[in-house]
């Protein structure tokens, strides 16, 4: 939210409790003090709130259906900190598919290290793992 | 979802089942300022500056190629032509600092570098006269090293001069490596129209209009083209074309994605994607297998021109869609002993030198990887040279001859190098003389359409 549209909300709050008649000088000077205390206090979460230029990752598992892969995928994904923005399964011909586009931006684990957890992970539930940065399928699927 | 589930699968398919990698990542290096009077000096400088310069290569490929969940089959360095390398004019000279370049790139773990060249399209200085001289024991000698020479262009005509001496060159550098299967004869490459921006090998230079450093990716895939292919089935040729270029856009976006973020990490400027159809020795990597599957019974029956032509234009249109930075040879490729279904439409008798030449004149680049008996004349061998450079040379293109007179060997046999370049059956050479032709010498004029302004 930009600091502009920020002072404008606090200055109606105030307006609406304040008695009629309140200084609009005053109002607005208290309304600049409170933006600068909120700035302050919460600056860094309001920055990622709308998370610009974000590095998606693409998960892709393939492999015989049985329970659990789901869960199994998304016990590594939380244990690393690691957001699922978006999930989607599928059987074909009784093959499991999922693709699931995760959120590494606070990851506990390396690129390279998630990558490893989610394959061996793949290797103990007998599925396929792909893993990468969704640059290419943004690259390749969008002109 | 931003990505549908067939939109995954499909970028799936594509870089695990079809055999699909980026052939090359190719960082340019000027060595313009390593030149000294004193050869030992001069090699140092160029050890000092390509160990400084594309020393982190490998690693942020790596890094990279490991992030997009791609592969890149060869890492590779591209120099100034050596001869425009001020040092002394002499053969001696050029082996130090083909010797410098060598151990750099062996250190640094880079396949192969290209650059020991002469640009004598025009003329010959003395510099690229001993360079030249040169050739045979530093391609004999060394590992990495990859030479070429630029004997003609559209604007100067053919240096027919410069024909004969690679031609003699060759016989002795096919001699000197003959317990190789003469193997230093595919690591050199001569042209017409060299491109300075070439990605791809032996004939890979760093031009003199380029800046200090510069990467370049020369794409592969031609397992991609030929699976689109077959899954379109019987459709007409102007749905074909479509096919192809749809497989060629996203071959091209995936170099050009690659390379400018592999630029971006090195802090140097990303140059071009050469979308040339780069074929392996591997099986389903073929470029004579795409033309199998768009409906010859072999390579090099009748339409196979025509089949070729419409490949290297679609890839070409599919190309330029997918960026802005096309460069380098960007066309098909057609290396007799790198491509699995040319090798067998050679043993089958199916694919002759003549038709070979045919196809040369619809695609980039030349006759590449052939073998010839080792007994051809040196004569011979610079009529057949000319022949191809004269193709280019009238029709504005590239055009370029690697052929291996492989020392010891008749037509039947074959000459194995292993890996990527792969085995070439020995292949026959029409015998008539063309011996008082070749020794008039000279330079063959500029054609009239050189004449533009």
């Amino acid at each position: 939210m930009d600091r502009e549209r920020l002072a404008y909300q606090v200055a109606e709050i105030l307006l609406r409790h304040l008695p009629q008649g309140a200084e609009p000088s005053a109002v607005e000077a208290v309304a600049a003090d409170l933006v600068r205390l909120l700035e302050a206090q919460g600056g860094e979460a309001a920055a990622t709130d709308e998370p610009s230029g974000r590095r998606l990752m693409v998960l892709t598992v393939l492999g015989r259906n049985h329970s659990g892969i789901v869960h199994a995928f998304s016990e590594v994904l939380a244990e690393a900190a690691v957001d699922i923005v978006d999930i989607n399964q599928t059987i074909v011909h009784g093959n499991f598919a999922m693709m699931m586009i995760v959120d590494p931006t606070s990851s506990k684990l390396s690129f390279t290290d998630l990558k490893a957890a989610l394959k061996h992970r793949g290797d103990e539930v007998g599925v396929q793992v792909f893993v990468q940065y969704e640059d290419l399928m943004r690259a390749l699927n969008r002109i | 979802m931003d990505y549908t589930r067939r939109e995954i699968l499909e970028t799936l398919r594509m870089t695990e089942l079809e055999h699909f990698d980026v052939r090359t990542v190719t960082i340019g290096v000027s060595l313009l300022d390593c030149g000294h009077e004193d050869p030992e000096e001069a090699g140092r400088r160029v050890y000092a500056k390509l160990m400084r310069v594309a020393g982190p290569l490998p690693g942020v490929v790596a890094e990279i190629t490991e992030a997009l969940g791609i592969r890149v089959a060869n890492r590779r360095i591209a120099v100034s032509p050596v001869a425009l390398i001020g040092t002394r004019a002499e053969p001696a000279s050029y082996l130090a600092i083909a010797r410098a370049i060598d151990r750099a790139a062996q250190e640094m773990g880079f396949d192969f570098v290209g650059g020991y060249s002469a640009l004598v399209h025009d003329g010959f200085t003395r510099a690229d006269r001993a360079l030249i001289a040169s050739m045979p024991e530093a391609l004999s000698t060394t590992k990495t090293l990859c030479s070429s020479v630029n004997a003609g262009s559209s604007r100067t005509g053919l240096n027919l001069d410069a024909v004969r001496l690679v031609a003699h060159m060759l016989k002795e550098t096919a001699y000197l490596t003959r317990e190789s299967g003469s193997l230093g004869c595919a690591k050199f490459v001569i042209f017409a129209n060299a491109v300075e921006d070439n990605p791809f090998m032996a004939g890979a230079f760093h031009g003199i209009g380029l800046p200090e450093v510069v990467i370049h990716t020369g794409v592969s895939g031609p397992g991609v083209v030929c699976q689109a292919i077959r899954r379109a089935g019987p459709c007409d040729l102007r749905a074909l074309a479509e096919v192809i270029k749809r497989a060629a856009y996203r071959i091209t976006k995936v170099g050009e994605i690659l390379g400018r973020q592999v630029a971006d990490k090195m802090g140097v400027p990303f140059g071009i994607v050469d979308l040339s159809l780069a074929p392996t020795p591997e099986l389903g990597d073929s470029v004579g297998e795409v033309l199998e599957a768009m409906g010859l019974e072999r390579t090099g029956a009748c339409g196979t021109t025509a089949a070729l032509a419409m490949l290297t234009d679609a890839v070409k249109k599919g190309g330029v869609m997918a960026t802005s930075a096309v460069g380098g040879l960007s066309g098909a490729f057609i290396p007799v002993s790198e491509d699995a279904a040319m090798i067998a439409a050679v043993r089958e008798g199916a694919l002759s030198l003549e038709k070979l030449e045919a196809m040369t004149s619809v695609c980039s680049v030349g006759l590449d990887m052939v073998a010839v008996p080792g007994d051809v004349s040196e004569e011979l061998l610079t009529g057949f040279i000319a022949d191809e450079l004269a193709i280019g040379i009238i029709n504005h293109k590239t055009t370029a001859v690697r052929v291996i007179p492989a020392y010891g060997k008749r037509v039947g046999e074959s000459v194995s190098f292993g890996g990527l370049l792969g085995e070439a059956p020995v292949m026959d050479l029409r015998r008539l003389s063309c011996e008082a032709f070749v020794r008039r010498g000279g330079q063959m004029p500029a054609p009239i359409t050189s004449l533009r302004n």
